[in-house]
């Protein structure tokens, strides 16, 4: 009984309820979607944004925002392919240092802008969006970069422990392998690290985290660095699916992201969210834009299905999180238990 | 203090990028515009082209053709636009360009009109206006270069579609760039309306699947729609991302002999797609034919030529007029593999 009540108190709690309800309708609408197949497809084609969603979350946790990561994917999957056209003979370990690294340094200097001059992070990443994207349309001319060599295009069709079923192969592909490695690798910072505490401390409340003898500005560096490094992941990531490299596909990616994120449970001026809310909000996304397909929901209504469906899942956890805290309003102190367990 | 300097640094950066994209050319328009003053002693035209932005591969390959036809033809053209689909940036411009008075403009509108009345002022100057790509207000050009006849182009998709497919009795679907895009559905509305009228067994699953101009989204829609329709045989694709997109999801699920796929494309894009028959066929008009036509035109009328249907002009040989104004570029360019 008491763990039924913990569990409908988890915040995660409507999203869950949503996915679940969701899939059983769409398994009776079509058979297909419920399969293993379609199922890795799904996360095949939603890890990049899923990517950069964990990427993010840490961003946002402190009640930052990073809007530089659309020009960033572009720039990380232009450098990587012009690369790769450069030295075809070396391997895909170099490529993801490469263009993990070329994030990281967009990310260090939002940071720096951001903690040295004090400047609000959504007019700083705006700026670097701005200039990143210029700079990279000023050097391809939006011209696609073609003829990646074949290992890479190997890298991309790698499928771990792949079987036939009904005549088809299936397997775990290699992005949805780097999705669940990027959720890891989040979820071991922000949950078991010292560093992890300060981002949530810093969301919760900035002075109370320096007095408390964070150091703000390290953190706060760190996070847009993180959104840069997995913003990298998710360059080679696009590449390995699509094969090319268009510098004008990511156009508006950062929003698709935050999306994610926000549907995912985390709070938008930061302080609390996880990355089991994430992953969930990539599972949604994922199964509505798959499934309205799958169900033959007519085009011209599908956009509309998906805002319902978003606005409800976002208004069960307001509402459960509403009711929650009306009773925990006389005593304060439990409250910020429940936060810090976050 | 600090704060200030920082947040002025980081204005002056943005303006300073915006600037030197939007007018990513920017040089050369004014040493093109210094050059004119100069040449227009010695009878020398000077012809903006403009697009409706610049740094995508379609209006790179326009700009390349109408260079092109400006070296040929010894005339100066100045190849400029904004950074994005922006029709108050091309108005700014425009205006520019009559102040600095050039012979002609051509210009490929993102607003029809909206360019109305700087148009009609770059008339006033004696002028003389052209729009390429995409129509503008017809009363206020001097002629009207038209890419492709967009039934005819609609109607040369299905055609070739049923001809991979081999059977006009199947089921087919269509993915387009975006719902809201004109000329797509132009071209889609033709299709269908050809498709019902000669084609009755030939069953569209449902209405078209937009992908936002993404390939990606073209790939897993692709996907998608396969799996929610598994019969379907033939997918018509419109927007050039569609070609390598759906291509690569056809080669990805190994249908590609079971489904055949007629999509618009750029040709050096698809190449590989093409090689294996994941893509049939990849249909667009030669870009660089485009930017050159609209040149050579400009340059016709400047001479003092009036347009009349199967004329020749200087430097492109005869052309296609419709109703005194439209010229028409030409039939399809169907890419096969190479």
């Amino acid at each position: 009984m008491q763990i039924i009540e913990k569990l409908t108190k988890k915040k995660e709690m409507g999203i869950l309820v949503m996915i679940i309800v969701l899939s059983i309708i769409l398994a009776f609408a079509n058979s297909n979607f419920l399969t293993l197949n379609n199922i890795f497809d799904f996360l095949r084609s939603n890890a990049v944004l899923g990517i950069m969603a964990f990427g993010v979350l840490p961003v946002l946790l402190t009640g930052g925002i990073d809007l530089s990561i659309s020009s960033t994917i572009a720039l990380c999957a232009v450098v990587a392919g012009e690369f790769m056209l450069a030295f075809p003979s070396s391997n895909i370990l170099i490529v993801i240092i490469i263009s993990m690294a070329v994030g990281a340094v967009v990310g260090a200097i939002n940071g720096l802008i951001i903690t040295k001059f004090d400047i609000p992070p959504i007019v700083a990443t705006l700026g670097t969006q701005t200039i990143i994207l210029a700079g990279v349309l000023l050097y391809t001319n939006g011209v696609w970069i073609s003829g990646l060599p074949q290992w890479f295009i190997s890298f991309g069709q790698i499928q771990l422990g792949a079987f036939h079923s009904v005549g088809k192969v299936v397997g775990l592909s290699m992005q949805v392998i780097l999705l669940i490695v990027a959720g890891l690798i989040t979820w071991l910072i922000i949950k078991y690290t010292l560093l992890g505490r300060g981002i949530y401390a810093i969301g919760g409340n900035k002075q109370s985290a320096m007095r408390v003898g964070y150091n703000v500005n390290k953190i706060t560096i760190f996070v847009y660095i993180f959104a840069g490094l997995m913003t990298g992941l998710a360059a080679v990531t696009h590449i390995s699916i699509v094969g090319q490299v268009d510098p004008n596909t990511y156009l508006n990616y950062e929003m698709d992201v935050f999306a994610i994120v926000f549907i995912g449970g985390t709070s938008v001026v930061g302080g609390f969210g996880t990355v089991l809310g994430t992953s969930l909000g990539i599972v949604l996304m994922a199964i509505i834009k798959n499934g309205l397909v799958l169900a033959k929901v007519p085009t011209y209504w599908q956009k509309v299905v998906m805002g319902l469906i978003i606005l409800l899942t976002v208004s069960v956890d307001v509402i459960n999180r509403k009711r929650e805290q009306a009773k925990l309003v006389r005593v304060d102190v439990e409250e910020e238990e429940v936060d810090k367990r976050e | 203090m600090k704060k200030k300097l920082l947040s002025m640094l980081l204005v002056v950066a943005m303006t300073a990028s915006m600037a030197l994209t939007g007018c990513g050319s920017g040089d050369k328009a004014a040493s093109g515009s210094a050059k004119a003053d100069a040449g227009s002693d010695d009878g020398e035209y000077t012809i903006v082209v403009m697009p409706k932005l610049t740094g995508i591969p379609y209006f790179t390959a326009t700009g390349e053709g109408a260079t092109k036809a400006g070296e040929d033809l010894g005339v100066n053209v100045i190849y400029n636009g904004p950074t994005t689909a922006d029709a108050a940036q091309q108005v700014t411009m425009i205006e520019d360009y009559i102040t600095q008075g050039v012979d002609a403009i051509c210009v490929a509108p993102n607003d029809a009109a909206a360019m109305t009345a700087v148009l009609k002022k770059a008339r006033d100057a004696g002028i003389i206006i052209l729009d390429w790509d995409t129509a503008a207000d017809p009363s206020l050009v001097d002629a009207s270069i038209h890419n492709i006849d967009d039934v005819a182009f609609g109607e040369h998709m299905m055609q070739d579609l049923v001809k991979f497919m081999g059977t006009d009795d199947a089921q087919y679907a269509i993915i387009t760039g975006g719902l809201s895009a004109e000329n797509l559905n132009g071209w889609i509305a033709a299709a269908q309306a050809y498709a019902e009228k000669n084609y009755p067994n030939l069953e569209l699953v449902a209405d078209p699947y937009p992908t936002d101009e993404k390939q990606d989204v073209a790939y897993s829609t692709t996907q998608d729609v396969m799996k929610a329709y598994p019969d379907v045989k033939g997918i018509l694709g419109f927007s050039t991302p569609t070609g390598p997109g759906c291509g690569l999801a056809i080669r990805d699920l190994g249908l590609q002999d079971q489904v055949s796929l007629v999509a618009n494309a750029m040709e050096d894009d698809v190449q590989d797609v093409l090689s294996d028959g994941s893509l049939d066929e990849g249909c667009l008009w030669d870009c660089n034919d485009l930017g050159y036509l609209t040149v050579c035109v400009a340059k016709s009328l400047l001479d003092g030529n009036k347009l009349e249907d199967g004329m020749d002009v200087d430097g492109w040989g005869t052309i296609e007029v419709q109703d005194d104004k439209n010229v028409i570029l030409g039939p399809a360019a169907d890419y096969k593999a190479k």
